[in-house]
């Protein structure tokens, strides 16, 4: 299955964007999300904390549709699906 | 009724939204929530288009460190109030509209105070506890809020119409941690020339609303693009809200 995962912002700087990758059929947002984030420990720490969960104000989307942080570990990725994951930015 | 200066300052634009939506833009009342990086283009944008009533709060003082996107200010500002600094600029800016500048933090105990019956709210804060507070205000009074953010090169903007979009907890259920953000200057002058776009759009009921969707700039690529957003059915600060269609109806 081949799926694309978009992140934004100071996620993006850290992890890149557009990353289309396979993965095998059953696979749940939060370890896909995680495989990702480990290519980088800092891209990881933006987004996950010190027990492996998503940080409260991380959002995370599937075809544009939310997926709550408490949702995310048994949400199963489908073949195309196109992921998002972004923090609020919070400057003025 | 318009003097013949401004007949004359707003016939360019009048020929997009007529006289009719000039006034529209002259009988409203705008509240800014904070004078810096997005107040700043914000503020001017909309004093320069001539709504009617500007109230700016802000509680800081002009520093060095702000000059590189908070335009309003200037070097000879530095060590003054934001909002004394704004205000003679405003004014300065166009002299036929008034300018509330208030200097004051934003909490709950003051913040309904603040917003009075203002016709729509400006988020061009910093940060998310006092965004809350601004959203909170929004929603009792049914009053819009036009929330801007930026970080880097990096900014998003939606526009909120309390009851018949999502808020901003719908969209950002919880804050991200407190830091020293860093940011460019051009960064805020995108995003807030977006709000204070979306403001003119309202108040004189031009074009479509960036409502329902998530604005998202990326200054890096030179790319935007933007992400449909719904209402949270469990949100803890608008579900109890009934669906409303009324609030741009309003002017």
């Amino acid at each position: 299955m081949t799926v694309k995962i978009r992140f934004f912002a100071r996620f993006r700087e850290l992890l890149g964007t557009d990353i289309v990758t396979d993965i095998p059929p059953g696979t749940m947002f939060t370890s896909l999300i995680t495989t990702i984030a480990r290519k980088n420990p800092a891209g990881y720490a933006a987004i996950f904390d010190e027990n492996g969960a998503f940080h409260e104000f991380v959002i995370l989307m599937k075809n544009g549709k939310r997926i709550d942080i408490a949702d995310a570990a048994k949400t199963a990725i489908a073949d195309g699906d196109e992921i998002a994951v972004f923090p609020p930015v919070a400057g003025g | 009724m318009f003097s013949q200066r401004e007949l004359e300052r707003y016939k360019r634009q009048m020929i997009l939204f007529g006289e009719e939506g000039q006034e529209r833009l002259k009988k409203a009342h705008i509240f800014i929530a904070g004078a810096g990086g997005l107040g700043s283009p914000v503020s001017i944008y909309l004093a320069v288009a001539g709504v009617g009533t500007i109230t700016i709060v802000d509680m800081d003082v002009v520093d060095q460190s702000n000059l590189n996107r908070q335009i309003l200010h200037f070097g000879r500002d530095i060590g003054r109030k934001k909002t004394a600094s704004a205000e003679e600029k405003l004014r300065e800016l166009n002299p036929d509209i008034t300018v509330n500048a208030i200097d004051a933090k934003i909490e709950e105990s003051n913040a309904a105070k603040l917003i009075g019956n203002a016709d729509g709210i400006v988020d061009a804060m910093d940060n998310y506890p006092t965004r809350y507070l601004l959203n909170d205000v929004a929603i009792a009074k049914a009053i819009p809020l036009f929330h801007g953010g930026i970080r880097g090169f990096y900014g998003q903007a939606t526009t909120i119409i309390p009851g018949t979009t999502p808020c901003l907890k719908c969209i950002f259920p919880k804050a991200p941690p407190k830091e020293v953000f860093p940011v460019v200057g051009v960064t805020p002058g995108i995003i807030g020339t977006i709000q204070a776009n979306e403001v003119i759009k309202y108040l004189t009921g031009s074009g479509k609303l960036l409502t329902n969707r998530l604005f998202i700039w990326d200054g890096m690529e030179a790319h935007a693009e933007e992400l449909c957003v719904e209402r949270n059915p469990a949100c803890e600060a608008c579900s109890g809200m009934t669906t409303t269609k009324t609030a741009r109806k309003k002017k």
